[in-house]
């Protein structure tokens, strides 16, 4: 198993979206998504997920809606809204970006400077 | 790059979604909170099912759960926050808030009345243009259901409306089925003969059976009438009103039945309605409108109706539109085809008011905005004190700020206490507004003996809402604008400056603009308020504001009514000319009478206007002509007041007999629209609110003085005469200028009138001098109101202007004792402290001139010794803007000597 990163301060909202456009979710269900998409590597903090939740489903980037889960228990289910989906495109872009950008700085050698 | 972005972009969307979250937050909290808590109770769940599934007991698996997600009251703060909703759980209104605001009232006293009195007069201004236009739509007083429409024919072309004809009624009888019944009325007045034989004129209405019907009102006595007394041969009955019962008939239990005489016929009671009908504008007496009276008369009626049941107004519209007018004769004119059938609200019929109501004329925009403008003014003027009060207690809001309150919470505690203020104020103008109504005589102002009975302008439960609501308004306004902004992100700075001794506060620009538009404003209605009340002394003057001496002159309204009152609005002009002929020479044989003159409106009273074309000048498309009062009067009119044509010629016999008759203008016609010119020979046409339908071009023979046609501006109104042959003026006023005084001629006139033509309907006499008409109400209203507005515009400045002055001084102390121990002189000093007040004052004195100026010349206000319009506009107004200065000035001194009086050393101490 992978040990655990540090979750970027601000990265939280860009992942929780991620984690919701691949299919509607409860907040449970965000947290493991987020666990298991990152192969075990980000753990999100049980405490930090609702007020991020309710955040971008006040911003609309995401709506909610109750439903029944797999063992048949009332639950409420987010999903992406299409605002949310054209936000985490952007984000995602400049994120890539961000990330390309680092690891050509990261893998600089003394030649190169 | 790779963070989120603090603040997402602006998208409506996202907008939106903010807003309905908000809403949702704030108004369905416990639903939201509960859903809240069961989210979290199912993410623990989930969670201790899945450590059961890793291994763990039930027991451990649910403590390992709860402890992981922590305290759900914690994630539900976060989670409101998240959403924005925290600043709404420090928003908590408590009675301590209501009696803090009580206290602050009474600590200010000064400053409660100044911001009571703003608020009792800008809320009442701010509604009267809606209110008003409410009034006018309001149902009749016979029907609650708000059934009763009427029909009317509007003219788009000219904004008015045209009478209907019998036909037009009997027409929509038949065919319109979203009306349970139409009914047709047509107004007119009537002598009343009383037990002494004498008659007297009372407001009536021939009115078909169906209107009856449509009103369901029980008569007091008797019965309405019924379709029998519309069938020919018919005994000739009437109804008469209440009033008209106790007044002329000692309200006689028996007097159904007795026979009356009406006009020249006698008129057997039906009965009596109870007090209160005066249906369909002030009358007493209602008569039959048979079909064959109506049809001979030729004169329009008037048609409304019940709507059907489930039909609505739009559905009447509809049908009315489709169902359209009776065929006329080919020869009708081609204005009928224009004519627009409409539903109406009742009192409509009677207005020249678009369909949509006041409301939906352009211009009504423009008086509501104007009015709400004046109470920001208001607004703004209150939150300046508030702001000036807020900063006294400066100190102790930065103490409470220190010990956790919150932003939300101070701000809501100082809307809480302006809402106080502004709701004593809201509840003082409503109170006010409310006796003034019961006191002023509103139908005077409209130049009406009464105004309809269903138009009821007092205050209603809706406009006290109303006032409430924009006592909120101005509240948040007042209150919570000054609120934020001591408040705000610099609180931290503030609070620094607090304990270095100043309160922390400075004032912005928002301020210095307030200053300068009371100022302005002040000004600007000050020259108007002048102007008018200049006309009202004027008026006690008679002399000078008819150019005659009114005083000499008793006026008398006598109207000659059609034969059998077949139809009182176009009556036999032979007769009308002969009964003219003869009263004239009737009265002129009278003991002391040195001339009689006949017009249709005398001197003080009011003239009709008329838009006039004059040849050769020349004219923008869009200005239809300059409105000029006429007169039609006989041709002795200008020697029987002793008043002698300045140039050309009066009118004679011959004037009479031309195809085109002359006009005599007066003086101000000259000067203003002729720019003093010669006027004789030049030619001008009345115009017509069609284009290619203007009058004959009429030639000027002649130019008099002023002779009081207006009485608004008697020296100022330019005004032109047109001769008029005997018969042809219906109603005439009558003028007698009597050498022993009115007063012996006066009582004895009804009785000779009666000698002449026992038919003619006389008004009241009245001394000329004493004629005090619609405008002349009007003139002292508006005078009254602005005069008003003056002072608590002035009252307001004076206030905000000596509070910031107050509050800059002692800001100053310590500053001013620094200058004065380094030695700088006193003037120096005061000019520092005076110069921003004085530029305010000076640029809003520099703004409201010019307006003043030009309204001042506009309506025409003269200064003794002075000639030039121009001129004296400009001095009266400068003296006016001088006051207000002055007034303004004076109210920077009291702050200013308490500059000179700070001791250097004791400034220092104090402050240090």
């Amino acid at each position: 198993m992978t040990s655990h990163a540090e979750i970027l301060p601000g990265t939280l909202d860009l992942l929780i979206l991620k984690a919701v456009s691949l299919g509607d979710v409860h907040g449970y269900g965000v947290l493991l998504r987020i666990e298991q998409i990152s192969g075990g590597a980000l753990e999100i903090q049980q405490g930090a997920l609702y007020p991020a939740l309710y955040r971008l489903e006040h911003q609309g980037l995401i709506k909610s809606e109750w439903g029944r889960s797999d063992n048949n228990r009332r639950a409420k289910f987010y999903r992406l809204t299409a605002l949310g989906r054209r936000r985490l495109g952007e984000e995602q872009a400049s994120w890539n970006r961000l990330a390309e950008a680092m690891a050509t700085a990261l893998a600089a050698t003394p030649r190169e400077v | 790059m790779g963070k989120p972005p603090e603040r997402p972009p602006f998208s409506p969307a996202g907008l939106l979604a903010r807003a309905r979250s908000l809403l949702r937050g704030v108004f369905r909290r416990s639903r939201v909170e509960a859903e809240m808590l069961e989210e979290f109770r199912a993410h623990v769940d989930l969670r201790t099912e899945h450590l059961v599934r890793q291994g763990l007991s039930w027991n451990e698996a649910s403590r390992q759960a709860h402890r992981e997600f922590g305290h759900a009251e914690t994630h539900r703060n976060a989670a409101r926050a998240a959403r924005g909703l925290r600043v709404f759980d420090h928003i908590r209104f408590s009675w301590i808030d209501v009696k803090l605001g009580g206290r602050m009232l009474v600590k200010h006293p000064w400053l409660t009345l100044v911001a009571v009195m703003a608020l009792a007069i800008g809320i009442p201004v701010g509604l009267a243009p809606m209110h008003v236009a409410n009034a006018i739509e309001a149902p009749l007083p016979e029907d609650p259901g708000n059934r009763v429409r009427a029909l009317r024919y509007w003219d788009p072309a000219t904004t008015t409306a045209t009478l209907a004809t019998y036909e037009d009624f009997e027409y929509g009888s038949g065919r319109l089925s979203t009306f349970s019944a139409l009914g047709a009325f047509r107004s007119g007045s009537y002598n009343v003969a009383s037990e002494d034989g004498r008659g007297t004129p009372v407001t009536g209405a021939q009115m078909t059976a169906s209107s009856f019907e449509i009103l369901a009102t029980a008569p007091l006595m008797g019965r309405v009438l019924g379709t029998a007394d519309e069938a020919p041969g018919a005994l000739a009955v009437a109804l008469i009103g209440h009033d008209l019962w106790r007044a002329r008939f000692a309200a006689d239990p028996a007097i159904v039945g007795k026979t009356i005489r009406v006009g020249s016929k006698l008129r057997t009671v039906v009965g009596v309605m109870p007090q209160g009908f005066l249906f369909p504008l002030t009358q007493q007496l209602w008569l039959p409108l048979p079909r064959e009276s109506a049809a001979a008369g030729g004169s329009g009626v008037r048609i409304f109706g019940r709507l059907a049941a489930g039909a609505d107004a739009e559905a009447a519209q509809s049908e009315l539109s489709a169902v359209g007018r009776p065929p006329t004769p080919a020869s009708s004119d081609e204005s009928r085809a224009r004519l627009r059938p409409e539903v109406v609200p009742f009192g409509m019929l009677f207005l020249s008011v678009p369909r949509g109501g006041l409301d939906a004329e352009p211009g009504f925009y423009f008086f509501q905005l104007l009015a709400l403008a004046l109470l920001l003014v208001a607004c703004g003027n209150v939150a300046m004190l508030v702001f000036a009060r807020t900063a006294t207690r400066f100190r102790e809001l930065a103490v409470r700020t220190a010990l956790g309150a919150s932003r939300a919470r101070i701000v809501t505690q100082m809307f809480v206490e302006t809402v106080l203020l502004a709701v004593v104020g809201a509840g003082a103008g409503v109170f006010s507004v409310d006796w003034l109504l019961g006191r002023v005589n509103l139908a005077a102002l409209a130049g009406e003996p009464a105004l309809p009975y269903w138009l009821r302008l007092d205050v209603t439960p809706e406009a006290i809402v109303w006032a409430f609501a924009l006592a909120i308004g101005s509240a948040a306004v007042a209150g919570v604008v000054p609120a934020l902004r001591i408040t705000g992100k610099r609180i931290q700075e503030s609070i620094q400056r607090a304990e270095a001794g100043r309160s922390g506060i400075r004032f912005g620009g928002v301020t210095g603009a307030l200053i300068v538009a009371d100022v302005a404003i002040s000004v600007a209605v000050v020259g108007f308020a002048m102007v008018l009340t200049q006309r009202v002394m004027d008026s006690r003057t008679a002399e000078t504001l008819a150019g005659i001496p009114s005083e000499k002159y008793v006026a008398i309204q006598v109207r000659v009514p059609a034969v059998a009152e077949r139809d009182p609005e176009s009556p036999d002009s032979e007769r009308v000319a002969a009964t003219q002929i003869a009263l004239v020479e009737r009265l002129r044989s009278e003991p002391g009478v040195e001339s009689v003159v006949v017009a249709d409106a005398l001197p003080r009273m009011d003239h009709r206007a008329v838009p006039v074309e004059v040849e050769g000048i020349e004219r923008a498309e869009e200005l239809r002509g300059r409105w000029v009062g006429t007169a039609r009067v006989d041709i002795d009119f200008f020697q029987g007041l002793g008043h002698h044509v300045l140039v050309g010629r009066p009118f004679d016999a011959a004037d009479l007999e031309t195809p085109v008759r002359p006009v005599i203008v007066n003086t101000v016609f000259v000067d203003r629209i002729l720019a003093g010119q010669d006027a004789v020979g030049r030619r001008l046409r009345i115009l017509r609110s069609a284009p290619g339908t203007e009058g004959p071009w009429m030639e000027i023979v002649g130019v008099v003085g002023h002779l009081g046609v207006s009485m608004v501006n008697p020296q100022g109104a330019e005004a032109m005469y047109l001769p008029a042959a005997p018969g042809e003026i219906q109603p005439m006023q009558v003028g007698i200028r009597v050498a022993s005084g009115p007063e012996t001629l006066a009582p004895r006139l009804r009785d000779i009138v009666a000698e002449v033509d026992p038919t003619a309907v006389v008004g009241s006499p009245v001394v000329l001098s004493d004629v005090r008409q619609g405008d002349w109400y009007i003139m002292v209203a508006i005078a009254a109101g602005l005069g008003l507005l003056v002072g608590v515009l002035v009252v307001l400045a004076v206030s905000g202007i000596y509070a910031i002055m107050s509050f800059s001084v002692s800001e100053r102390t310590r500053e001013i004792g620094i200058r004065r121990a380094l030695g700088a002189p006193r003037q120096q000093i005061v000019a520092t402290i005076l110069r921003r007040s004085l530029i305010q004052i000076g640029l809003g004195a520099l703004i409201g001139l010019p307006i003043a100026a030009r309204v001042y010349y506009e309506f025409g206000g003269s200064i003794p010794g002075q000639t030039s319009p121009i001129v004296a506009a400009l001095v009266a107004t400068s003296l006016a803007a001088g006051m207000v200065t002055v007034v303004a000035v004076l109210s920077c001194l009291v702050p200013t000597r308490r500059v000179l009086a700070v001791q250097a050393s004791e400034a220092l101490r104090a402050e240090g």
